[in-house]
């Protein structure tokens, strides 16, 4: 994946040591069956606040957090979302359940929250926010009887980076600016100067194929 | 069951984080209800998730592990709060549980309009409550931007179908708009309107409860 990156990165990238993409194969043993070694990591810190299971999310994600930071306009600020996130992973942690969301889906809503209540701070001056971060973006959660098993939303976390690894360059590309440089479908259309149609129609291609679109009523 | 649901994109653009707060208030809103979009959403946040693990990985410096570990013993977990009854959803924790009870301001003797912009500081957007009382009917217009709505109360049906509590919808500048209130239950709606709407019909400026 590291060799797709576009050419937009390139500034943040020069100023960054790449390392090898870890694969979670290599890293602690896939024990309890569905569970994923990260999610059992998360578990133990939210039961036991286990400090060295928290070190290893740290050293896993804390790397990955802050590249999020930096593409996603938060460059100078990166090492403190870092920070707030995995302090906030610490104090969440013992509502983590692991049949809800793979660890690193929920590590992901978090950092994508700090970043967004991080920069709603900065562009506030003197008002208080009149609705909390967490109430805009949070989804309610502990909805015991969703009609998506558990199962399958840890199979869907599965699935979703095995075929993303088939789908071509362009629909990716397109992804990886929404979710990674915060930029809207119509930014993205500008900046790779091509229509929005054409940028919508590649996303939908796209989560077409991961299944992530159920039933809309204008595919 | 909702019949009308944002679609993948906009939910992707929620999951991503990248949208205005009025947008997100209103997805937000919808997910409260809809099971099936928030199972679209866990899904789509987990494209985030994998998206991030793809990326290049930036070293973190070697004290912060330290900086963190002192701020959570210095700072240690404060159990949350008990709820009492029902929680309130996020428009009500910011406007009150009874939205008929708001200042509404009339504008036709079935229409009456809130603006609630000033919640919003950061935004370009016109953010309005509506209000249609049961069997009324809203002025025909048109848009000159964007119109995303959802449904708070009641139903209203218009030429593209019916549309019930917690649907969603957006309308754009093709969309001649003419919604009815159904029967039953005044029909309140938060919409979000990137430019101000035009009358279509007969009405005047001052009869627009939207072009102040
Ligand atoms: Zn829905």
């Amino acid at each position: 994946m590291i060799t797709q990156k576009n050419q937009t990165h390139t500034a943040i990238r020069s100023a960054i040591k790449e390392r090898p993409v870890s694969t979670l194969d290599q890293k602690p043993a896939r024990a309890e069956g569905r569970k994923d070694p990260w999610s059992q990591l998360l578990e133990k810190v939210g039961k036991n606040q286990d400090r060295e299971a928290y070190h290893s999310l740290f050293q896993h994600f804390g790397p990955q957090i802050k590249y999020y930071a930096m593409a996603n306009g938060l460059a100078s600020h990166a090492e403190e979302l870092v920070q707030e996130v995995f302090v906030s992973i610490w104090r969440k942690s013992s509502l983590y359940d692991w049949r809800k969301a793979a660890a690193s889906t929920w590590i992901f809503t978090i950092a994508r929250n700090q970043r967004i209540d991080m920069l709603r701070k900065m562009k506030r001056t003197s008002a208080e926010m009149t609705i909390e971060t967490e109430d805009l973006w949070q989804i309610p959660g502990d909805n015991e009887n969703e009609p998506v098993t558990s199962l399958h939303r840890l199979m869907s976390e599965r699935r979703i980076r095995e075929s993303l690894s088939h789908l071509p360059e362009e629909q990716t590309t397109v992804i990886a600016k929404v979710y990674m440089e915060n930029k809207s479908h119509q930014m993205v259309a500008n900046e790779l100067n091509i229509p929005l149609g054409t940028v919508k129609s590649r996303v939908r291609l796209a989560l077409n194929k991961l299944k992530v679109i159920l039933q809309d009523q204008n595919v | 069951m909702n019949q009308h649901h944002p679609d993948s994109l906009t939910l992707m653009e929620f999951s991503a984080g990248n949208m205005t707060e009025p947008h997100a208030l209103c997805i937000r809103l919808h997910l409260d209800q809809c099971s099936q979009c928030r199972s679209r959403v866990d899904m789509l946040d987990s494209l985030g998730a994998v998206m991030m693990e793809q990326q290049p990985q930036v070293s973190v410096s070697g004290s912060m592990f330290g900086t963190i570990l002192d701020r959570i013993d210095n700072d240690p977990v404060e159990p949350e709060p008990l709820q009492h009854g029902r929680p309130l959803n996020p428009l009500q924790k910011l406007l009150g549980e009874d939205l008929t009870k708001l200042p509404w301001k009339r504008q036709l003797c079935d229409a009456s309009v809130l603006d609630i912009s000033d919640h919003f500081p950061d935004q370009t957007e016109q953010v309005v409550l509506q209000k249609l009382t049961a069997g009324g009917r809203a002025p025909a217009h048109t848009h000159r931007g964007q119109e995303t709505t959802i449904v708070l109360q009641g139903a209203f049906s218009d030429n593209k179908g019916v549309f019930k509590q917690w649907d969603f919808v957006v309308l754009d500048e093709q969309d001649v708009h003419k919604p009815v209130a159904l029967q039953g239950d005044d029909c309140i709606t938060l919409s979000i309107l990137s430019a101000p709407v035009k009358l279509t019909g007969m009405f005047t400026r001052l009869l627009n409860p939207f072009i102040r």
